[in-house]
């Protein structure tokens, strides 16, 4: 049997998954014969049997969702432990490119927290409701995230059965590090430009949020997450890692930096989530959200101080920047 | 605040239902007691090797014949010496010597103490090592094993080694290794090099390998590379790869039982399954009644994954500190013959204390994961019980 | 206050034990006032109640308490009607045997929002009230009948509902505890509580301070004195 199957991080996240599909496969079900057999005017017993059932979905949905959110580090934490077992890792950023299923599951499991996320909201309002409004909504739209949910399920049994030992992978320093003068930073940006965009994007979540501008704030989110990612592994993480030349958004999670990626990337995460969360919530569904706005703002407040604080006390020791 | 009235009458219902529980805590302490202790001891075995491992050169190099290792001339030592980025170049004489009335052997170290390094290492290694006196007369340091073996034996004092030529030679037991090194140094014994060469009859100016050190490691591939443009029958073993192999090998036996263990796992689920069902099926007319109050159904649930939740920390605590225990404190008995068993001598090893927080949490995930999930099934039936089940 | 219209209940529908416990109920209510349920043992009276307190749901009709259509609510909604509106004092008293008398007269307010002193407060009003309070911290399972009865109506007054429903309450009682009872109804109705009783106590028959008799026979109401109202 191959050694990463064996590896308990392994075996431990592959059973959490699958019990986890099962219990989801329990709720898809449920789903199919709400969809089918739903008709909230009717008396029957039938229905109030449905009614019930449509609890076991959203338990089940609030159960998967919360240990998913427990699973993504977890499984982030999996690949950076596999760092040893494989020649050439040096973290987690080798591990994802040991094939190609890794950059898709790691994509795809953000997205569905996401649309859990987002789900969630929606069955919060269906039950604040006095007739189910969003029922059929809800249920196909947990259809479209079971699939994804089914995909997530076979790229985690296919990228971890992939995984070989024997081939050697690139080491962060090769996947993002900048080969002579060239630099890894899309549309054309560089370090100055990108801190700008960064501060400036952030400012923007914020104003949009406040003024209540729905559809401009989830542009907004859209656009700080990707301006982030790159300015944390390009910027904010040489000052994590104190050396101009580390680029990598995997190294920061390991021990010598005192885990700190996993509450770099959980506050930006969490933070956009929520952002976008309560954009559509305002836009769509007509509620306020106002907890959910304040939670949001809190967190990614807090994740540009985090980000800043290491520029700041580096720059407080050492008297120069990077 | 809001939750506080809610906590209050959860622990009222926990405290008044005990009885309920107890069962399925039994039943969870022992399943994450087995999984914890056995996790916790290949972890600190994977530890401890890298621990003593540390200390080990980065290469040894022996010649080699027809694929086999025979003995190295020294002089290549000055050969490897030339080349640049290594450093402390040490001969060495490694080998089993055979207890001749039984199928035991130790594993026999010859070590040149005149050299500045060596003998650092080995003070190092042994605490309070008087090098003069252990030079004055024939002697040697022996591992736990070979020492409770040999006294069992009646070599209290010394021991006379039988050298290829029938001859005696009578070495003086100067102390044991330290308990620490059990791991890998259970049966080894060593000595000067001078003694060892002439326990193992070779010539005067033979070792069976030489070991070095590259403190560069991007070097590493390179040097391989030069040492096989300098001898054509040379072996060269990298420290890195018995590190992997030990440490894989240790994965392994964890990961295994892992795998053995989903099926406890599964019938664990399934005995779950059924004693909450029934459980809670006890419990219709008290859901019932708490439905008709004004509990919905959302509150029911809320109250049954809280209760859980309880009875999942408390056996999982419970289980990691018993687990803690009988490992680290009582050195596990049992438990550990399945990962040392097959050594040669009987080995004792004590656990040096391993809590890493990743391993924590997996156990956690292993073991809270299937058991919440076994019971949220019958927590939503007995949530779902209709108010008119009050009245009946 | 409520409005019961064309309510039937039929149980096991659709199956060969298919049972109408309730055909074409209408019914009405005024707010303040009081209403004995007479009938004979199967006629029907405690579905009704049941469906007027949401604990169940009508085969078709409608209930409208205050102006709320409970009879096809969700059951978020449901819930939070019963732990509002009613006050329910059941038959067997239906006490959580295992608690005390407090640990069940907080039982409704827990999901309240309120913190447990205010809740705590408030339990030790209504068991005062229900002349229950010596044995605050007894087990349910060790009181008397009558006891669990004042338990029973400290639970169901504890959140001041609007609504107070008891389903044979004195089916377990002596006569004097009967007597008693009766007159914590009274001061309930005096309070301006709405108040719906089912029972075939014949102590009820002659109430002064009731304001309805209905009559129940097979799942149909037979005939509905209205008493001219006495205060
Ligand atoms: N869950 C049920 N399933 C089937 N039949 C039921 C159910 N509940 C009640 N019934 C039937 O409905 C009829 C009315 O019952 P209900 O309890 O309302 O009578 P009641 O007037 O309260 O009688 P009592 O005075 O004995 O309490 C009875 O014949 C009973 O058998
Ligand atoms: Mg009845």
């Amino acid at each position: 049997m191959n050694e990463i199957l064996l590896s308990n991080e392994v075996i431990v996240y592959l059973l959490s998954e699958t019990v986890l599909y099962f219990l989801l496969f329990i709720a898809f079900l449920a789903t199919i014969g709400l969809l089918k057999r739903w008709n909230f005017d009717a008396f029957t017993t039938e229905q109030f049997a449905l009614e019930n059932r449509s609890y076991l979905v959203m338990t089940i949905i609030f159960f998967v969702m919360m240990l998913k959110v427990v699973l993504l580090p977890y499984f982030v934490y999996t690949i950076d432990n596999l760092s040893d077992l494989i020649p050439g890792a040096m973290c987690g950023a080798g591990v994802v490119k040991a094939n190609e299923y890794g950059n898709p599951l790691l994509a795809l499991k953000i997205i569905i927290l996401f649309l859990s996320a987002l789900w969630l909201s929606m069955n919060s309002i269906d039950l604040k409701e006095k007739n189910y409004p969003y029922l059929k909504l809800k249920s196909w739209f947990f259809v479209l995230i079971f699939f994804l949910l089914s995909t997530e399920y076979l790229l985690d049994i296919l990228y971890f059965t992939h995984i070989e030992t024997t081939n050697p992978v690139s080491c962060c320093s090769v996947i993002f590090g900048q080969t002579g003068g060239a630099n890894g930073l899309p549309f054309g940006l560089d370090i100055p430009k990108l801190l700008i965009l960064f501060y400036l994007l952030f400012a923007l979540v914020v104003l949009t949020t406040v003024s209540e501008l729905a559809v401009m704030s989830i542009i907004a989110s859209l656009l700080f997450g990707v301006i982030a990612y790159y300015a944390v592994v390009y910027f904010f993480g040489t000052y994590i890692y104190e050396l101009p030349t580390h680029l990598c958004p995997f190294c920061m999670l390991q021990d010598h930096y005192f885990y700190v990626g996993y509450l770099l990337w959980g506050l930006l995460l969490l933070g956009l989530f929520l952002s976008i969360d309560a954009a559509i919530m305002q836009s769509f569904f007509k509620q306020p959200a106002k907890s959910l706005k304040r939670i949001s703002l809190l967190l990614l407040s807090l994740f540009v101080l985090l980000c800043s604080a290491y520029v700041a006390v580096y720059y407080l020791k050492n008297g120069v920047l990077l | 605040m809001n939750n506080n009235a809610f906590l209050h009458f959860l622990t009222l219902l926990l405290f008044k239902q005990k009885g309920k529980h107890i069962g399925a805590v039994l039943i969870s302490v022992i399943i994450i007691f087995l999984l914890s202790s056995v996790l916790f001891i290949s972890s600190s075995l994977q530890s401890m090797l890298l621990g003593t491992l540390e200390s080990q050169s980065d290469f040894t190099v022996s010649r080699v014949q027809a694929g086999k290792a025979i003995n190295t001339p020294s002089a290549w030592m000055d050969k490897v010496l030339e080349i640049n980025g290594i450093s402390q170049v040490a001969p060495r004489i490694y080998g089993r010597y055979f207890f001749a009335p039984r199928e035991e052997s130790f594993l026999l170290v010859g070590v040149d103490l005149f050299d500045e390094q060596s003998s650092k290492e080995l003070r190092s290694l042994v605490k309070g090592l008087d090098l003069k006196s252990f030079l004055s007369t024939d002697s040697m340091l022996v591992g736990e094993g070979v020492k409770t073996f040999l006294s069992e034996h009646y070599y209290k004092e010394y021991f006379s080694f039988k050298t290829p030529q029938g001859s005696f030679k009578k070495v003086k037991i100067h102390q044991a290794l330290p308990s620490g090194t059990n791991l890998i140094a259970n049966d080894m014994i060593i000595m000067p090099i001078e003694l060892a060469r002439e326990i193992f009859g070779l010539g005067e100016d033979e070792v069976t390998d030489i070991t070095f050190n590259v403190p560069n490691d991007a070097e590493w591939d390179n040097i391989i590379g030069k040492l096989h443009l300098l001898f054509y029958d040379v072996r060269v073993v990298e420290k890195r790869e018995i590190v992997k192999a030990y440490e894989n090998l240790y994965n392994y036996k964890g990961g295994l039982f892992l795998i053995l263990y989903l099926v406890a796992m599964v019938t664990f689920m399934l005995i779950l399954y059924q004693r909450y069902s029934m459980v809670y099926s006890t419990e219709r007319k008290e859901i019932g009644i708490l439905r008709a109050v004004g509990w919905s159904i959302k509150d029911i649930l809320k109250l049954k994954f809280y209760e859980t939740a309880v009875v999942v920390l408390v056996s999982f605590v419970l289980g990691v500190i018993l687990a803690y225990l009988y490992v680290f404190i009582w050195d596990a008995p049992l438990l550990s013959q399945i990962f040392l068993g097959g050594a040669n001598l009987p080995n004792h090893v004590s656990f040096v204390p391993v809590l890493e927080f990743g391993l924590l949490g997996s156990i956690f995930l292993f073991y809270a994961i299937p058991f919440l999930a076994a019971v949220l099934i019958p927590a939503w039936k007995i949530a779902v019980t209709p108010p008119k089940e009050a009245m009946l | 206050m409520i409005s019961v219209e064309n309510v039937s209940k039929i149980f096991n529908e659709g199956t060969p034990q298919a049972f109408e416990a309730l055909k074409s109920i209408d019914l009405e209510l005024a707010k303040g006032e009081t209403m004995i349920l007479m009938g004979v043992s199967g006629s029907g009276k405690s579905t009704l109640l049941s469906l007027i307190a949401a604990l169940d749901k009508p085969s078709s009709g409608k209930i409208v308490v205050e102006g709320e259509l409970i009879s096809k609510l969700p059951d978020l909604h449901a819930s939070a009607y019963r732990a509002k509106s009613i006050g329910f004092i059941f038959q067997h008293f239906n006490l959580l045997e295992a608690l005390s008398v407090e640990e069940n007269v907080i039982a409704p307010l827990i999901n309240s929002g309120l913190d447990i002193k205010t809740i705590k407060e408030m339990a030790a009003e209504s068991m005062q009230n229900a002349a229950i309070s010596h044995k605050a911290s007894q087990q349910v399972k060790e009181l008397s009948g009558g006891e669990k009865q004042r338990c029973a109506i400290a639970r169901a007054l504890v959140h001041e509902p609007k609504l107070i429903i008891c389903d044979e309450p004195t089916a377990n009682l002596d006569r004097e505890n009967s007597l008693k009872f009766i007159e914590i109804l009274q001061s309930l109705h005096q309070r301006g509580k709405t108040i719906i009783v089912a029972t075939h106590d014949p102590l009820f028959e002659a109430l002064t301070f009731v304001d309805k008799v209905v009559h129940m026979e097979d799942g149909n109401i037979v005939g509905a004195d209205s008493i001219s109202a006495h205060n």
